[in-house]
């Protein structure tokens, strides 16, 4: 299979200027302000079927066609990449392997909108790839990719890099937008929703970093080729983080549809000798996990995961082998929403740690027979009933380890220690 | 405006394309339970206390942030929503203290009601309550409690949207988080006390109230404030015949939902000081207690021969005594001098937005039937102080402490021949009189005030006048008796209906239709 995302990382200094464009950057960029138009560039990134790599899969071009032509506010593009859900690092390999794709796709996804100020918001704790992001923007900058009449064409883009400070639901993307206009980074009401009413309650659209690095290759290459690969729904390619216990961790490329046993097996090496699997998050820490036995023929993309009752999410995959006790990675997982809960709305304020709480009962042999269904009952009431998806994000793990190994959890409570 | 059709509990419902769901159903009279909701305040969502159903929704939405559409159904009362209901009342509990019992917002608690009302289920929360600050000052009228607190964060929004003065934040995240004053800030700008009235629950409660009554031994009263000229409408909650605390009482032409901290306490010197309770008359250069008889009697002669002939009286006197004590100076020498009190203080922005410079609550009203000689305070103390007047009567106001020119008016009142003050205390000014009347205050009367703007309001007696004390308008009447008037007993409604008939501004104004919310003239519709 041809690599779009990581087509560059393997190269010496991928990234820097020099190297990328080299190997074909800012191609895409000379294409699009000269031969295109905005409104052509949204169109072909529609028929590109590119979504969303940021968890909800929403089609890219959609988003951006949202933002209100005749608004005379001032419009943004802001760059997601405070990428911080457990087991997910796909961004992190472009942010710092392949900076320019990245602020490539920023710039077409900035026109395509009319946009003339970007943001990046990265994670705080990503302090290298910030250095990488920070000498990319001024290799732009000095290029001339950035600033007033980019390549004479009379459009005009700055570039900021902000840092965030720390918390997980900053990556949220109303979280995001509060914390880059300087407030406490609290999820904003839906609606009005980001396209209107984003960033200084201007037209806002928010991507992520594995989104905007795939524009340059769908712009160069054409739209059709990219809509080429993957299913009908899921098209192109995805990275996917795998870590856990698995022989070969590691990000990797796939073709959307691509069957996700065979990838567990034989990509990533499969489970360490002699354990057996049990269980795999696929989409980062707030989807339900699927137990060894529903895997069957799951397909790793966004329909097929759901099918098998779960969610694509960011493609941060966690493989659990039979060495683990599920009440302590619940517990695990559990505790860390608590801890990130922004503590606005009281669902999700109160219910993350009274789960959290419950979980470290059990755990630690003080759990009673009312427990699981306590916690089942918790986080019903949390989903679908907070201001944003953390709470959703608390509660899907929850239920899921307790429905699908009950057993476990259950065997804690009357034996006060792990099966395992 | 566009007007919408709804569907709210099977109910069809005709409303504005601007409202809410919350609002809609609120104006039909469907209540939709929350906390962080504020009519006055910018839209949180933030305690999903109103999460409805709404067909064609995937999920349950929270009836404050959703706007009404054409042929929107709603069902406040599905299986999902009570559920939900029940569910954000359990969250809501199981960090909040249970001490109702010496909790001061017990019996006016959203989440003490919403529990008896949503609720009424025992909690399944096995752990230990996470524990927080108690007894917080966060400024002279305000102290704060971090448990009981739910973080609606209606006073961050308070302090943000309406006094701009951004005292308090929220700090911290998840179930740690808390309401704080920022570094170096206390919670003390003119409104604050209005942040313990939208509290909804025990969080924030007013130190000058707490722990002296529990609210269902309150009396409320419907009445003004007095302390200035904005006439904020308030709720006097008052208990063994005295006033316990005052209330914003909601009216969208005054003070919509708020009252200021000097109008909210200024009942305290009011209460605070032994009342006068019997008539005083001099008698050797001293005054004794006297019965009403004997003090009504020499008025009418004494200032009658004090020509040229001054009177003073308060501005929180009420329209109908201001219109007696006019006839009564007019009965006695028409060309008596007749003004009313009248003081001004500086204001800061933030106590603008609600108080008026001028300190009278009735100013306007007042020289508007008749107390109004067109020379202006300043011009009548000067004529006092030139020692130009022979006599004089106040009523209400202790002058001789609330001007500058204390001792040059203390000597103008001793020149005087005969001096007549009408006081609920024994004040320096009614130690000089020849005769001291004992009256009432503001809060034992029926009356109106005519505010700043114009705005005719009424009040009611929260408390009974102590023991040998008579209404101020009660003293005219009997004056006014003794003066050979026919119709002297009147009662407040008949004083202002003869203002409706005797002052054109007041034409055809009904004392019933002030109502408890007041009218301007210009809603009178006028009698050919």
């Amino acid at each position: 299979m041809e690599k779009i995302l990581l087509r560059n990382i393997e190269t010496q200094d991928s990234h820097t200027l020099t190297v990328y464009q080299s190997r074909g950057g800012y191609r895409a960029l000379q294409k699009a302000l000269k031969e295109m138009t905005p409104e052509k560039v949204t169109e072909e990134v529609i028929a590109s079927g590119l979504r969303g790599r940021g968890g909800a899969g929403f089609p890219t071009g959609r988003k951006w066609s949202f933002v209100p032509k005749d608004n005379p506010k001032p419009k943004y593009l802001v760059c997601n990449a405070d990428e911080s859900e457990p087991g997910t690092f796909k961004d992190r390999v472009l942010i710092e392997k392949d900076p320019h794709a990245v602020i490539e796709g920023l710039i077409l996804a900035s026109f395509a909108i009319q946009s003339h100020l970007a943001f990046i918001y990265i994670r705080g704790e990503f302090a290298f790839g910030y250095r990488v992001l920070e000498k990319a923007v001024e290799e732009v900058r000095q290029a001339g990719y950035i600033g007033k009449d980019i390549l004479g064409s009379g459009y005009d883009l700055e570039l900021i890099v902000h840092r965030g400070a720390g918390a997980y639901i900053c990556g949220e993307e109303t979280a995001l937008l509060s914390s880059l206009e300087g407030q406490r980074g609290w999820p904003k009401l839906k609606p009005p929703f980001p396209a209107t009413h984003g960033l200084f309650g201007c037209p806002t659209v928010v991507n992520n970093v594995e989104t905007l690095a795939a524009l340059p290759w769908i712009i160069d290459q054409g739209a059709a080729k990219y809509a080429a690969l993957g299913t009908e729904k899921s098209k192109g390619t995805k990275l996917f983080s795998v870590c856990g216990q698995i022989q070969r961790p590691g990000v990797y490329e796939v073709e959307m549809g691509y069957p996700l046993k065979r990838f567990l097996e034989e990509d990533c090496g499969g489970v360490r000798v002699g354990r057996k699997l049990k269980g795999v998050i696929p989409g980062g820490s707030s989807v339900p996990i699927l137990r060894w036995d529903e895997i069957g023929e799951a397909r790793l993309d966004y329909e097929s995961i759901q099918a098998a009752g779960s969610l694509l999410g960011s493609g941060g995959m966690i493989v659990i082998d039979d060495s683990t006790c599920m009440v302590k990675a619940a517990c695990n997982i559990a505790h860390f929403y608590a801890h990130e809960s922004c503590g606005q709305c009281t669902p999700c304020r109160e219910g993350c740690h009274w789960m959290e709480k419950i979980f470290w009962r059990i755990e630690n042999g003080q759990g009673n027979e009312k427990d699981l269904d306590l916690v089942a009952d918790v986080s019903r009431h949390i989903m679908g009933n907070t201001i944003c998806p953390l709470g959703d994000a608390a509660a899907m793990p929850a239920g899921a380890f307790i429905n699908k190994f009950r057993d476990e959890f259950e065997y804690h409570i009357a034996h006060k220690k792990c099966m395992v | 405006m566009d007007t919408v059709k709804l569907t709210i509990d099977g109910r069809e419902i005709e409303t504005t394309k601007e409202k809410t769901v919350i609002q809609a159903a609120a104006d039909a009279g469907i209540s939709i339970p929350y906390y962080c909701y504020h009519p006055k305040l910018s839209i949180a969502g933030n305690c999903r206390m109103c999460l409805v159903e709404i067909e064609k929704m995937p999920k349950l939405q929270i009836a404050c942030n959703s706007m009404v559409n054409e042929g929107m159904v709603v069902k406040t009362q599905s299986p999902q929503a009570l559920e939900a209901r029940k569910a954000i009342m359990e969250f809501l509990l199981i960090n909040h203290p249970l001490d109702c019992p010496i909790c001061d917002q017990a019996g006016e608690c959203s989440l003490q009601n919403y529990y008896m009302e949503h609720s009424l289920m025992g909690s399944n929360f096995l752990e230990r309550k996470e524990n927080n600050r108690k007894r917080e000052v966060f400024g002279p009228n305000v102290v704060f409690d971090a448990e009981r607190c739910i973080k609606c964060t209606r006073c961050v929004r308070f302090l943000e949207e309406v006094t701009r003065t951004d005292e308090l934040t929220i700090t911290n995240r998840g179930d740690l988080s808390t309401i704080a004053l920022f570094p170096g800030k206390t919670l003390d700008n003119p409104l604050s006390a209005n942040v313990n009235d939208i509290c909804p629950v025990g969080a924030l409660t007013d130190r000058d109230f707490r722990f002296k009554v529990r609210v269902w031994y309150l009396k409320n009263t419907p009445s003004i404030c007095p302390g200035c000229s904005t006439g904020c409408n308030i709720t006097i909650g008052s208990t063994q015949n005295r006033i316990s605390r005052f209330k914003p009482r909601i009216n969208e032409s005054v003070n919509s939902h708020w009252i200021c901290d000097e109008g909210r306490y200024c009942f305290h010197p009011l209460t605070e000081v032994e009342r006068l309770t019997t008539p005083l008359i001099r008698q050797e250069g001293g005054l004794v207690s006297s019965n009403w008889e004997a003090a009504l009697a020499p008025i009418l002669s004494g200032l009658g021969s004090a020509t040229p002939l001054a009177g003073l009286i308060s501005g929180r006197n009420t329209n109908e005594e201001a219109f007696l004590f006019a006839k009564v100076m007019n009965t006695i020498s028409p060309q008596a001098a007749l003004e009313v009190f009248y003081q001004e203080r500086d204001l800061t922005e933030t106590a603008k937005i609600l108080m008026s410079p001028d300190r009278s609550p009735n100013f306007r009203g007042a020289r508007e039937v008749g107390v109004n000689s067109n020379g202006g305070l300043g011009a009548w103390i000067q004529r006092l102080v030139e020692g130009k007047f022979q006599g004089a009567y106040i009523v209400g106001e202790d002058l001789l402490s609330l001007v500058p020119d204390g001792e040059k008016i203390k000597r103008a009142l001793e020149q005087l021949s005969f001096l007549v003050v009408q006081d609920t205390h024994l004040t320096a000014t009614a130690r000089l009189a020849h005769v001291v009347l004992p009256a009432t205050n503001f809060a034992e009367k029926e009356g109106t005030f005519t505010n700043r703007r114009g705005r005719v309001q009424k009040l009611n007696p929260a408390l009974v006048p102590p023991p040998g004390t008579l209404q101020d308008w009660e003293i005219f009447n009997h004056l006014l008796e003794k003066a050979g008037e026919k119709s002297s007993s009147l009662t407040p409604t008949e004083i202002f209906h003869q203002i409706s008939v005797e002052v054109p501004r007041y034409q055809g104004m009904s004392y019933s239709a002030i109502g408890e919310q007041g009218i301007l003239p210009t809603n009178v519709s006028r009698q050919p």
